[in-house]
């Protein structure tokens, strides 16, 4: 689509629907200050995201909403693929993430493709940053991403309708169907997205020769190219359930399937034809979480219990004539039961005790069909048991306390406890200016893949070591005309036996526990709103982090150049804006973020040109109208993402779109 | 008053938006396009090729000059303004023109020892049988040999033109991983090959009919690296092969075989250390004197019957009392100085040593990631 035509439908395409406009009055969304501070949020640095933020492109996924909207570094090999996060320059295994209560981190690697996360399934995020994530749960060296459903509120039925269209061939289709009573809740969403995603790029990595009849050289250039076997294919549907028994119990299910389809996109220094190889990732996930909740002026009881099932099946083949062949053809099924139990006691209003246990039990059968990577990789099943005891306690008003210890067991492995103590001081009220700090120690237990993987798993590996203390200020004040959150957060952290994989002589990889890495550094954060006059409002999300994060682990030999230099791929600085402008029914939405340089070797190599990514800023726009047609709410939205056209890579050799559109339409019953 | 000073404030927050997204419109995260420099490389300068990182697109050219001592690193890219691609395999010079195999980005460049430039390239297209290019063994002045590691065929180009112009079937069972073909040695009209992928074999192929003709079974997994000495014998060293849980595919134990080419016998096997280090072979000029990285160096007469027990070069050993992991060797067949590359931790610059051909230590130098492979103009 040209730029032209799509300014005509994103931007003008609106103004058309001024003669159906209805005005709208701009509230002021409910802020969150400090000054009713829960027990429970004692001395814990969390970034909230909420539905107006994940609901703000709806065909983004979570690795999009992340990197945004908060401080976490996603590495993204390209737009729909593997994209993983890492909080404060750790390792994208520190990242635990839960969903609806129950870990969804893969069970053989330890991490999660946030790309395969539709953001419309979300309705609330919460992330914890260091030591505040073993609130949630241990290992999470780096941070913690809890990932929840809510009941909808509508009574009756409801149902909403978006379609989107994009550039290469992008289509998103979103469905969600609702009903809800006084006792009842359901809600039905589906999510289907497809694209051709070979988008041009000019690729800087080759060049092509131009030579005149006698086959002398003239010139070169370097060639336009399309992304190769970027194409993808996703479908996923998320039921829920919510039942209200009375006296204060609640039933939840929730159920979500996933299909995805993707082609994983060629190298720019690739030579061969994508016609010749199908190079692809398929995967079939079913997750379910059935929960209980039972509350009392005092007390909170939950129970859950969980499954989840996850297919990954990696094919690389090549159909060329008589070489045609299976390069890579592997496929993994692991199963995962789930129960869990929580107290929360209010003993009195100055002092809650909270208690839970956990128990996962996964299993795990991973092989290779091709013939070049002959046999089973492992078939094995893991028992994990955690438990859980916390304190929090007000003694002044002005004044808390916290203090967390956790106790997992890994089959008959029992984990170091894992302790963590937090602290708030009110230092001003009007402003609702706190003072926070966190102390905690935290382990993390080798993946099923680290352990057992054949050939190159290492059974002998030792859970890695996280030592974290954290210091902050944070303040929230709230107006007729405007609102104002801000917190700024100071860390330092060291990790020890931190896992590494490193090629050996026979053709494969082998983990060890071999680095010993210092993160350290400041998070802030600015969130405000102000109602510029009548029917205009003006809202502002800024977030900052700058994360050395330093390789001080002992030397390989007197060649090692590493010690001390930043972690390969880890930008020191990222930070974001997101502002929204609003009059009446038209959201106008800005978006910046920038991550600075990043190395790709452990010595920070600058004197040749692979050795490092240069910084990047990415700005989207985005413009909506919403309104009324009959009974029925719509909205039209455009958006330019990646406006100024950016030629830019977040991984070497994994150039990424210039400027491209999208175009929705919003139906809403 | 007080609204009145909100609009302002705002509309001052806008401008300021405004000026940001015009200021950071300029900045790209590309590196966009390269300056390409002029070489005029000096004579018996040596090429050290830089692996780099699997699918990661970092695999460099270094260039060492020995008599200053200078060592020019990314020397591909500066001369010509392009990436050398995924996985640089091997480097070999032959008339004027070196000839670097990068396996992962399925090309064989062909780049002007003196200048750097690019010559001509075979691309694994959909005309050929090329997938993984690994090493080229010249043939002829028209002929030159391409082993693959997915490919069940050498492939066949002209080293002058860069015209792709056949296969040699290598007959080996796809189904079990073993059509892999290595290094490449030729002795009278036969070009040998080891089979390294999951396999024990060396192939026979006839460069007069391009026809793969026999088969040398060993009894050690994966025979990694090979070479012929002057008397027409084989000298391959593999790297043992592993064993699985479920599954065998060796025993770990890297072995060391002289084999008469013309008969397919075996005249020395001898089992090596176990180690994680690298094995590699190479010969010296007049093919009388083997050595091999074995953790260490070891130097050997052709004629000799077992590996020395004493190392030629020890790997260097820190302070602290670490070894460092060989991961190249090669043998400047001008002055028959020793070139041994440590790649560290995988992901750094890597160092190469520069000894004497009495083993006395020379010079070293930083080079690119992963050094393993070394030729001599």
């Amino acid at each position: 689509m040209r730029l032209s035509s799509f300014i005509l439908c994103c931007f003008l395409f609106p103004m058309l629907m001024m003669a159906q406009e209805h005005r709208e009055t701009v509230h002021l969304e409910d802020v969150q200050v400090v000054a009713h501070r829960r027990l429970k949020d004692v001395g814990v640095e969390m970034t909230k995201l909420d539905t107006v933020v994940l609901r703000d492109n709806i065909s983004l996924s979570m690795a999009d909403i992340l990197s945004k909207n908060s401080t976490v570094f996603v590495k993204s090999y390209g737009r729909a693929t593997e994209s993983l996060v890492e909080f404060r320059g750790t390792s994208p295994s520190h990242t635990q993430v839960t969903w609806n209560g129950m870990r969804i981190n893969s069970p053989m690697l330890g991490t999660l493709d946030f790309s395969t996360i539709p953001a419309y399934f979300i309705d609330e995020a919460n992330l914890y940053h260091g030591a505040s994530s073993i609130n949630l749960l241990g290992g999470g060296l780096g941070g913690a991403v809890e990932m929840t459903n809510k009941p909808v509120e509508k009574r009756g039925w409801g149902a909403q309708f978006v379609q989107g269209i994009g550039s290469f061939d992008t289509y998103d289709d979103f469905l969600r169907l609702t009903y809800g009573n006084d006792r009842l809740s359901s809600s039905t969403r589906l999510v289907y997205s497809t694209a051709d995603n070979d988008y041009r790029y000019t690729n800087y990595d080759k060049k092509t020769d131009v030579y005149d009849a006698d086959g002398n050289w003239l010139r070169s250039y370097h060639p336009e190219e399309r992304n190769k076997s970027g194409y993808f294919d996703d479908f996923h549907v998320l039921q829920e359930l919510y039942y209200d028994a009375g006296k204060g119990n609640q039933l939840g299910l929730s159920l979500w399937y996933t299909h995805s389809k993707r082609g994983l996109p060629f190298l720019s220094v690739d030579y061969k034809d994508d016609s010749d190889f199908k190079n692809e990732q398929q995967l079939n996930t079913l997750r379910g979480v059935l929960s209980w909740e039972q509350r009392k002026e005092q007390t909170k009881l939950s129970m859950k219990g969980g499954y989840s099932y996850s297919d990954v099946g990696y094919e690389y083949y090549t159909t060329r004539q008589e070489v045609s062949t299976s390069i890579t053809n592997s496929q993994s099924y692991s199963n995962t039961a789930f129960l869990q139990a929580n107290l929360d006691w209010m003993l009195t209003p100055q002092l809650m005790l909270m208690g839970g246990a956990d128990f996962y039990y996964t299993h795990v059968n991973s092989h290779d069909r091709s013939p070049f990577h002959i046999g089973k990789n492992f078939d094995k099943g893991r028992p994990e048991y955690h438990v859980n005891v916390q304190a929090r306690w007000r003694p002044v008003p002005i004044f808390s306390l916290a203090g967390v210890v956790r106790q997992e067991v890994y089959r008959d492995d029992f984990v170091a406890p894992i302790p963590a103590l937090f602290a708030d001081l009110i230092l001003y009220q009007p402003w609702n200016l706190v003072l926070k700090a966190s102390i905690a120690r935290n382990y993390r237990y080798p993946s099923m893949d680290d352990l057992y993987f054949q050939p190159g798993g290492n059974p002998d590996l030792s859970p890695e070591r996280g030592f974290t203390y954290d210091a902050g200020l944070e303040m929230g004040v709230k107006k007729k005309w405007w609102t104002l959150r801000a917190n700024a957060t100071l860390f330092d952290s060291h990790i020890s036996d931190w896992i590494l994989w490193t090629p050996n002589t026979k053709g494969f990889w082998e983990p060890s526990n071999v680095k010993k890495v210092h993160n350290y550094g400041l998070e802030a954060m600015l969130d405000g709103s102000v109602l510029l006059a009548k029917d205009w409002k003006l809202s502002l999300l800024a977030n900052f982090a700058w994360t050395p994060s330093k390789n001080v682990g002992e030397d390989i030999n007197d060649n090692d150049a590493s010690y001390g230099k930043q972690l390969c791929y880890v930008p020191k600085v990222s930070a974001n804006v997101n502002a929204r402008l609003q009059w009446r029914s038209w959201t106008l939405a800005y978006q910046w973020n920038h991550y600075s340089e990043r190395y790709t070797t452990t010595s920070n190599e600058v004197n040749y040109i692979t050795g490092r990514l240069r910084p990047y800023y990415m700005t989207d726009l985005s413009l909506e109208k919403t309104f009324r047609l009959r009974a029925i709410d719509c909205a039209v939205k455009g958006v330019v993402n990646n406006l100024y056209s950016t030629e830019y890579v977040t991984v070497l050799s994994r150039p990424m779109p210039r400027r491209n559109y999208e175009i929705y339409l919003t139906i809403k019953l | 008053m007080k609204n009145h000073r909100f609009i302002i404030s705002s509309q001052l927050f806008v401008y300021m938006l405004l000026l940001a997204s015009v200021l950071t419109a300029a900045c790209s995260g590309s590196d966009g396009e390269a300056e390409e420099e002029n070489f005029s490389s000096t004579p018996g300068g040596v090429f050290i090729l830089n692996e780099g990182n699997f699918n990661s697109g970092n695999a460099t050219l270094s260039y060492y000059d020995p008599e200053t001592k200078k060592v020019e690193n990314g020397v591909f890219q500066r001369a010509n303004g392009r990436k050398l691609g995924d996985t640089g395999q091997s480097i070999m010079i032959w008339d004027g023109v070196a000839y670097i195999a990068v396996e992962n980005s399925g090309i064989v460049w062909g780049i002007d020892v003196e200048t750097f430039k690019v010559k001509g390239q075979v691309v694994a297209s959909s005309e050929t049988k090329i997938i993984n290019p690994r090493y080229v063994q010249i043939v002829s002045s028209t002929k030159a040999y391409v082993t693959d590691l997915y490919s069940p065929y050498v492939n066949v180009f002209n080293p002058k033109t860069f015209q792709w112009t056949g296969a040699i079937p290598t007959g080996q069972e796809m189904n079990k991983g073993y059509c892999s073909t290595e290094e490449m040695v030729q002795v009278g009209k036969y070009v040998y090959t080891n089979c390294w992928s999951y396999s024990k074999k060396l192939l026979v192929l006839d460069t007069e009919r391009d026809e793969m003709v026999r088969e040398i079974e060993l009894g050690s997994w994966q025979p990694k690296s090979m070479k012929a000495d002057r008397n027409g014998k084989l000298w391959v060293i593999t790297d043992g092969g592993y064993t699985m849980e479920s599954e065998s595919f060796g025993d770990d134990v890297p072995h060391l075989y002289r084999i008469d080419a013309s008969t397919g016998a075996v005249e020395l096997d001898q089992a090596l250390d176990t180690d994680e280090a690298n094995v590699q072979i190479e010969m010296n000029s007049t093919g009388d004197v083997v050595y091999l990285i074995n953790n260490d160096i070891y130097r050997m007469s052709v004629t000799d019957t077992h590996v020395p027990v004493r190392p030629f070069i020890k790997a260097p050993v820190d302070s602290n009392g670490k070894r460092h992991k060989l991961y190249g060797i090669g043998v400047n067949p001008r002055n028959g100085e020793i070139y041994v590359a440590d790649a560290v931790d995988y992901a750094q610059a890597g160092v190469v040593y520069r000894y004497g051909e009495d083993g006395v230590l020379i010079d070293q130098f930083r080079v690119g990631i992963n050094p393993n492979h070394f030729a001599f103009k």
